[in-house]
């Protein structure tokens, strides 16, 4: 993974991540500026895996 | 409609109750099961089926004159009933063990006496004795059968009554007769079939029929002595032992507990398309063989209405019957997270409102009048997934409050010309050159914006009558004209909300005064593809096919009209997969090109690559392209509304210039499009990563940001070009949000 911050000019690092939808809360491990904590998404898991998940508990 | 009333709105549908044949069954039996089963040769099945309903299958199929044969429906295609008692038969002698259901249970408490071993006792008696009560028969007799000993077929029968007897056999007191209740004392109930003329203990004329008990609520009935036949009695008996055993466990009878009320069906259905089939007669000249009992049995049409289901691919998809439906709106109204939760909210939101379904019908039953209640209190009580309908309330807002404009002369006009959110959207020449066609023939103004459909999908009522009251005002201010459409679906809103307003298609206008075709059109035969909010307006539909067929077209008719494009209750966000199905079946009622009069059905065929003119086209001979993208949409209503500023009142504000010029290549710019994500969203996420610096660059220089709007996160892929100008690379969001950032 290249993507850098382009703030802090850092390169990303995993890290656990809060999310919220419909009420419920969840952490999973995204890239991350380790300065900022700029969080960062990519469209495989913003149209994957969370796309499945926020079908779940719309549907929960 | 409220939540008390959808049980019993839906409470019309009669899709999965019993068939017209079983309502004229004295068994109840379930025919339609049965016959299906005997039709697969389930032999052990079909025994099982009709042994559970008429206790005595050898005797009941003997004995029954098959009332259900008045009400088979095959008769209504000119076909002869099902010949039951045929099936019945061959379904005993190929059953390969006949002998009572072996039920393993503990004994129960309870003791009961039956006095009299004919039909109605024996029934009683095993029924209870099944169930692990303790029974003791009392017979007068030194055998059992009563009256039926005197049929020819009582070896038969007495088979039969053995072959239940199996398992679980009562006690039998033979040559006692019970003159007095007193000697039965000692039991906590008491059965009386003493037959036609037997001793009822001066309390049969107390008989309640329902409860099966008298005024001695420890003394229960059943039989000749309470008036029934042979048939009626063995009928009768899983009622009478139901209440017994109710009144073994509480020292009640229970009206609740009993079968359902047999009340006359009038309940047929369609049979459209099967085809006829003759009565199958036994080769023998006797009894059916296996394939013949088989055959007989395959001719039930299994009568059930499935109407709208067959009708609407959400129904078929979801296999839900109204009732059902309403039963879980019902409770999911009354959800309470975290203790019960929401479990109907892909049905909900993939209804396309367009009701279709009440009008396939025979009971107009509408699902999406349900599903609508299920929106609203979602979106009241906080618990509508907000993400699903967070694009479309943007688009109103956009159409009726950026690009809304009014313009009434001297406040006091004849017409109205309200085009609706989409018509100038998907082609600006659509607003301007019919406003000029009304201004040239009536005292008209114009009113650019929305009818508020998209908050009445999102179950948004709270904006719904907002927008609706400042429509009613603007009205009220204008001289209270007719309001002009050119979409049926904001007809239906006014008509549904604004009854004090008349309102006319500009279709019937044009129609009216003759409008002169610019060209006839050399356009081939073609369908009118009636958008779904007019399926009840003839004079809207009658007017577009008259314009189209002046302009030299032929037309013909589609087989199934009235079914919507798939844009109805903007399902897209929450069901992509049924909504690209829908469109897709729609797109193929045909293969002829369609002509449509909403902007909606032109966008979503244009998607589908559907050959596809609006009716405006066709009038104004206009050559349309491809539909727009989401942002041109928006530019084209700003458009509309600055050159209807600039010629009626002969100014017109600059269109507002982007700061930054977006580059996307068409394919991607296409796909995006479909995720519902504008070029507004994308330049607004650009335009603050560049501001901030708060963004991500990779090593070929290619940037990524993000930007939370409404309920979304949106990112967006880029490259600078320079000079204000940028690539797009990708573009998508998410609905969960990043804690963080809250």
């Amino acid at each position: 993974m290249d993507w850098k911050c382009a703030k802090c000019d850092i390169v990303l690092k995993l890290s656990k991540v809060q999310f919220t939808y419909l009420g419920n809360t969840f952490s999973h491990e995204v890239p991350v500026c380790p300065k900022c904590g700029e969080v960062f998404i990519p469209p495989e898991l913003a149209e994957g895996r969370m796309a499945e998940v926020e079908e779940q508990l719309e549907d929960k | 409609m409220q939540q008390a009333e959808i049980i019993a709105y839906a409470e019309r549908c009669f899709g999965g109750e019993p068939a017209s044949c079983t309502y004229a069954c004295p068994f109840r039996l379930d025919i339609r099961t049965f016959l299906e089963r005997v039709s697969r040769g389930k032999w052990k099945q079909a025994y099982k089926t009709f042994r559970n309903a008429t206790v005595f299958p050898g005797v009941a199929a003997a004995l029954c004159s098959a009332p259900c044969r008045g009400r088979c429906q095959r008769e209504a295609l000119g076909d002869e009933p099902l010949n039951l008692s045929a099936i019945e038969n061959a379904v005993i002698r190929f059953a390969p063990d006949k002998r009572g259901e072996q039920y393993v249970l503990p004994a129960k408490k309870g003791s009961v006496a039956v006095v009299g071993a004919g039909l109605a006792g024996l029934a009683v008696a095993l029924g209870l004795a099944q169930k692990k009560y303790s029974v003791t028969v009392f017979e007068k007799e030194n055998e059992w059968g009563g009256k039926l000993r005197a049929n020819e077929k009582f070896s038969y029968f007495e088979e039969d009554i053995n072959n239940q007897f199996a398992f679980d056999k009562p006690e039998f007191r033979f040559n006692t007769e019970i003159k007095s209740l007193e000697n039965l004392e000692e039991f906590d109930a008491v059965f009386v079939a003493s037959g036609k003329n037997g001793l009822d203990f001066g309390l049969s004329r107390t008989f309640d029929k329902k409860l099966r008990n008298s005024e001695n609520p420890r003394i229960f009935f059943g039989g000749g002595i309470v008036g029934e036949d042979a048939i009626h009695s063995l009928a009768s008996a899983p009622d009478s032992a139901r209440m017994l055993e109710v009144f073994l466990q509480t020292g009640k009878a229970s009206a609740t507990y009993g079968s359902y009320d047999k009340r006359d069906c009038g309940h047929y259905v369609e049979h459209f398309g099967v085809e006829k089939k003759p009565l199958v007669l036994p080769a023998s000249g006797g009894e059916y063989s296996e394939a013949e009992a088989k055959a007989e049995a395959a001719r039930c049409m299994q009568c059930d209405c499935r109407k709208c289901l067959a009708n609407c691919e959400m129904l078929e998809k979801f296999k839900k019957l109204p009732k059902k439906i309403a039963s879980e709106v019902y409770t999911d109204i009354g959800a309470a997270p975290p203790y019960s939760t929401h479990m109907i909210t892909r049905e909900t939101y993939s209804c396309l409102d367009c009701g279709y379904c009440g009008a396939v019908c025979p009971e107009g039953v509408n699902v999406g009048e349900i599903l609508h209640l299920s929106r609203v209190q979602r979106a009241e009580d906080g618990v509508a997934p907000a993400a699903l309908h967070d694009f479309w309330l943007r688009e109103m807002t956009h159409a009726a409050t950026d690009a809304g404009y009014v313009y009434a002369k001297n406040d006091k006009c004849e017409y109205l010309f309200f085009p609706g959110c989409q018509l100038g959207a998907m082609e600006p020449e659509h607003v301007i050159k019919s406003y000029e066609f009304l201004e040239n023939n009536y005292n008209c103004g114009i009113f650019l914006g929305c009818c508020g459909a998209p908050a009445y999908w999102a179950g948004r009522m709270d904006l719904f009558g907002e927008n609706i009251s400042n429509i009613r005002d603007i009205w009220g201010k204008s001289g209270k004209p007719a309001l002009v459409i050119a979409c049926a679906t904001c007809e239906r809103m006014f008509k549904e909300t604004l009854p004090e307003i008349q309102v006319i298609s500009i279709y019937e206008l044009m129609e009216k005064s003759k409008i002169q075709q610019l060209s006839i059109i050399n356009y081939p035969l073609s369908i009118v593809f009636d958008p779904c909010s007019a399926r009840e307006d003839s004079a809207m539909k009658t007017a577009v096919r008259s314009l189209a067929a002046s302009s030299g077209i032929a037309l013909e008719e589609l087989e199934n009209p009235g079914k919507c494009c798939g844009n109805g209750g903007h399902i897209r966000a929450a069901n992509r997969k049924l909504f690209e199905e829908m469109s897709k079946n729609r797109a193929e009622e045909s293969p002829l090109p369609y002509i449509v009069y909403c902007a909606n059905c032109r966008d979503v065929f244009d998607e589908r690559g559907k050959e596809c003119l609006h009716i405006l086209d066709i009038l104004f001979g206009l050559k349309p392209g491809i539909a727009p993208l989401i942002g041109e949409k928006r530019r084209n209503r700003m458009e509309v509304k600055l050159k209807m500023q600039e010629k009626l009142e002969g100014f017109s504000k600059e269109n507002p210039q982007n700061s930054i010029e977006l580059v996307i290549e068409a394919v991607l710019a296409e796909e995006i499009d479909r995720k519902l994500i504008g070029e507004d969203e994308m330049r607004e996420a650009i335009e603050k990563a560049e501001k901030s610096g708060v963004k991500f660059i990779d090593s070929e220089n290619i940037i990524q940001c993000s930007l939370v709007k409404g309920s979304l996160t949106y990112w967006v892929r880029y490259k600078s070009l320079g000079n204000g100008k940028f690539e797009i690379k990708n573009a998508y969001y998410h609905r969960m949000r990043i804690a963080k950032e809250d």
